[in-house]
């Protein structure tokens, strides 16, 4: 066969290469189950409600709390604080933009604990770095911080340090979701600019 | 022979490539292209099944219990078997869950365990896979927050 025959050959075979290669426009992870596997295990990618209502209550700007949940129930109530990505939104490939500072810890939470740890696993699978749960979601928050109280005559200074973050926490969860809808938003977008200034980035 | 002589130099670089690309695509212990495809069943939450669901399940249920609890579901028909999570994705177990002619569901008293693991094994392909969760496990606020319209917060 001449040189046009041999180059068609090789093309027709690139081209069925081509076919079972994935598209570019699907992402998939890009490191191997058994190097995932540990990562996603590991007992370090969990925080508490108490660390993170320290971090809430610090206003700690080295930490990204992710709210998982739809936009109407981050309206009606969300850690102060919090952005929202919603779980479905996150799927397409939206983690890009929201983890790429790897000098923040960014925390999921959701209502439980089934969309905060899928999230973690997708994006521990992308590669990405300083990703955590918060554990028991938004129903262990209430639970623990919203419907805390103590019993008893005497109070250690760790209790009380516990009880103390946990009332700071509860007031200002309070504070922010008795807002109406309208305020809250913009109360949160103003409060994200303020933010961002502290740490010298821009919109 | 002539023609493989005739076209070696077209062979030698498409072969490697092309089995490479074979095993990429259909091999078990990697990750699966569009990995949003194989989440979805987390979005639609049909990879959940509580206990009230689990007798609407056909075909041969498999159990992998990844921890010490117990599953509660007490059967004699129904094979558990107890895999920790970091020992899931050893060849005999995924074997196992391969060749397994049914739903496999994946238990844990922690649900964080359960869903991580879901996620893993059906990145990997692995269809027919759920999480065996209580039934008060769902992604629903159990709580009503009672908004105090006397406090203001401060910037």
């Amino acid at each position: 066969m001449n040189t046009r025959g041999k180059f068609s050959a090789g093309l027709l075979c690139l081209g069925f290469i081509l076919a079972l290669l994935p598209l570019s426009a699907n992402w998939s992870f890009t490191i191997k189950p058994q190097k995932l596997l540990p990562k996603v295990l590991d007992d370090k990618t969990y925080f508490t409600v108490d660390q993170v209502a320290r971090f809430v209550v610090s206003e700690d700007t080295t930490v990204q709390i992710i709210d998982l949940r739809s936009p109407k129930e981050f309206r009606a109530v969300n850690i102060p604080g919090s952005i929202n990505v919603p779980y479905d939104k996150l799927l397409n490939n939206a983690l890009g933009s929201i983890l790429s500072n790897g000098n923040i810890k960014n925390i999921f939470y959701s209502n439980s604990d089934f969309d905060s740890n899928y999230a973690l696993v997708i994006a521990g699978g992308l590669n990405y770095k300083n990703i955590y749960v918060m554990k028991g979601g938004l129903n262990e928050w209430f639970n623990t911080v919203m419907n805390s109280s103590f019993s008893g005559e005497r109070i250690s200074a760790r209790e009380n340090a516990l009880f103390e973050t946990r009332t700071r926490a509860r007031k200002m969860f309070t504070e922010l979701n008795s807002l109406p809808d309208s305020l809250k938003l913009k109360f949160i977008e103003t409060k994200h600019i303020a933010s961002k200034k502290l740490d010298g980035g821009c919109e | 022979m002539k023609v493989i002589n005739k076209y070696k130099v077209i062979i030698a670089v498409v072969l490697p490539i092309l089995i490479l690309v074979l095993i990429r695509s259909f091999g078990a212990n990697h990750f699966k292209s569009d990995a949003k495809r194989w989440a979805e069943p987390s979005v639609l939450r049909s990879n959940i099944i509580t206990g009230d669901q689990f007798g609407t399940l056909t075909g041969d249920k498999l159990i992998i219990n990844l921890g010490k609890a117990v599953s509660g579901i007490y059967n004699m028909n129904i094979d558990e078997l107890n895999i920790p999570a970091d020992s899931i994705l050893s060849k005999n177990h995924l074997k196992t869950i391969r060749k397994h002619d049914g739903p496999v569901l994946l238990f844990s008293s922690e649900t964080a365990v359960s869903s991580r693991i879901w996620m893993v094994l059906s990145q990997m392909g692995y269809q027919n896979i759920f999480i065996l969760a209580n039934d008060s496990d769902n992604e629903v606020l159990k709580y009503k927050f009672q908004p105090d319209t006397l406090v203001r917060p401060e910037l």
